[in-house]
């Protein structure tokens, strides 16, 4: 046990040494994630509809989108020289490879949404302070099963040609159960709704991130073999 | 294991892709610390023997024992006595080479990963260039250090998948001293290469694949050098006859 925690302790800390490096994948995703929200402001008029009812849905397209790109670079480190071969050469269970990715995706994408938080607060004029405990939660589940899904198809499809293409084309459709349960659960937060009157959603997040988590399990195996 | 005589026991290996079959039938024992050279032309079905070998593809049928482990099964133990090197070197080229090897060493489950690290790049003579990144670093470099990484574990078996693919003169020299040692150390080495006289030099067992089949295996002793040429370039002419019609 011990081992394969050091395994996985590896690979996250090999992701964070090339991101200190290279910071590429913090800065791109964060400038995407600003990007959307920015043209989303600049495309609604807020005077008309009511910022809580509109930014929920704005705030997770940018997560995600932003995400997204996360995930490609991701997977795209190691298949160039082909590290990835060197990772399945290694005496590890193939589990390994997918929560070292898993996890570090889930920090990167934690600090981008950290960041971005406190803008979208700005630009839409809501008080996410006052929710910040349950909105935080809400945001963990959310990314987790975002990353749990993620990592497991970003891994599929960095074996194709049009992996930039095929990874939202498979991701987004399989991820609608979280979005409609994280978008729910923002909007109902930013209008004063307690948390725990929300619990069919969180019921459903946390049931589809499990599946992803243990679907990936089962799979990963697989996938990762030629 | 240890007892295990034979360090690899392949029989009627077979791996198609879909009606292309890339490795059509090999057998062959090798020995623990012998040498075996596999040449052949492109698109002989080398790599995919090795990829099946190292456990990294599956067989289409066939069996494939190497150090005593059924490769098929994709049992861990098995990639702790193995050690691959192939022209993608499966470094990560904005780490250091310190990084790179701790990291992989971590992962071999190596209990001082940082001294095994520094002693393996002070082998292979990069020392002086361990904090530097591997992304500025020329090819036969590369190569050395993809060495460091495939020998961090001290594996008893070592893959080389044309190992020589881009080296200068100097460089392949240097890469020959490393694997002469290793070769003195009792490893067993199996080397896919074009090289005629670098393969044929360090080699105890010399084969040609041709068309997914080993056309020829015979223990370098037995081996006219001349004649052995004169077949290579034959096969490689054939098979790029066969590639020119297969494409028209």
């Amino acid at each position: 046990m011990n081992l394969y925690l050091n395994q996985i302790g590896a690979i996250i800390w090999k992701d964070f040494v090339t991101e200190l490096k290279t910071r590429e994948l913090l800065s791109a995703m964060f400038i995407f994630a600003l990007l959307v929200i920015l043209i989303f402001i600049f495309s609604i008029n807020l005077s008309i509809v009511k910022a809580s009812e509109v930014g929920p849905g704005i705030l997770w397209v940018a997560f995600l989108f932003a995400g997204t790109i996360g995930l490609n670079r991701s997977f795209m480190l190691e298949k160039e020289n082909a590290c990835l071969m060197g990772l399945m050469l290694v005496p590890a269970d193939r589990t390994t490879i997918y929560f070292g990715k898993l996890i570090s995706n889930f920090i990167f994408l934690s600090i981008m949404e950290l960041f971005i938080l406190p803008l979208f607060m700005i630009f839409f004029d809501i008080d996410l302070l006052a929710h910040l405990g349950p909105l935080l939660m809400v945001v963990f589940l959310g990314t987790l099963g975002f990353c749990a899904l993620g990592t497991l198809l970003s891994s599929l499809s960095s074996n194709l040609k049009t992996r930039e293409i095929m990874l939202p084309i498979l991701l987004y459709p399989l991820l609608i159960p979280i979005v409609i349960g994280v978008v729910r659960m923002t909007g109902q937060l930013l209008e004063g709704i307690p948390l725990l009157d929300m619990m069919k959603w969180i019921g459903l997040t946390t049931s589809f991130d499990i599946i992803y988590i243990g679907v990936s399990i089962m799979t990963i195996d697989h996938i990762l073999e030629e | 294991m240890e007892s295990h005589e034979n360090a690899m026991e392949v029989r009627h290996l077979r791996k198609a892709f879909g009606v292309l079959k890339a490795v059509d039938g090999i057998d062959f024992d090798l020995k623990r610390g012998e040498f075996l050279t596999v040449f052949g032309p492109n698109g002989a079905g080398k790599t995919t023997l090795i990829k099946i070998l190292c456990g990294l593809t599956q067989p289409t049928s066939g069996s494939a024992e190497v150090a005593g482990f059924d490769v098929t099964e994709g049992n861990p133990e098995m990639r702790k006595e193995i050690g691959v090197i192939s022209h993608a070197t499966a470094l990560y080229a904005d780490l250091t080479p310190l990084e790179n090897l701790m990291f992989f060493a971590r992962m071999h489950g190596l209990t001082e990963p940082m001294d095994r690290a520094l002693k393996v790049i002070d082998e292979v003579g990069l020392s002086q260039r361990r904090n530097d990144r591997v992304r500025t670093f020329s090819r036969g470099m590369l190569q050395r250090l993809s060495i460091a990484r495939a020998i961090l574990h001290d594996p008893k078996i070592l893959f080389l998948d044309e190992p020589f693919t881009g080296l200068d003169l100097h460089a392949s020299n240097v890469l020959k001293e490393h694997l002469k040692r290793l070769h003195d150390r009792r490893r067993t080495i199996l080397m896919t290469t074009h090289d005629i006289s670098c393969g044929l030099e360090m080699c105890d067992k010399v084969a040609l694949q041709v068309q997914g089949r080993f056309a020829f295996l015979e223990n370098i002793g037995n081996v006219d050098r001349d004649q052995f040429e004169a077949m290579y370039f034959d096969a490689v002419r054939d098979n790029q006859f066969i590639m020119e019609i297969g494409a028209k």
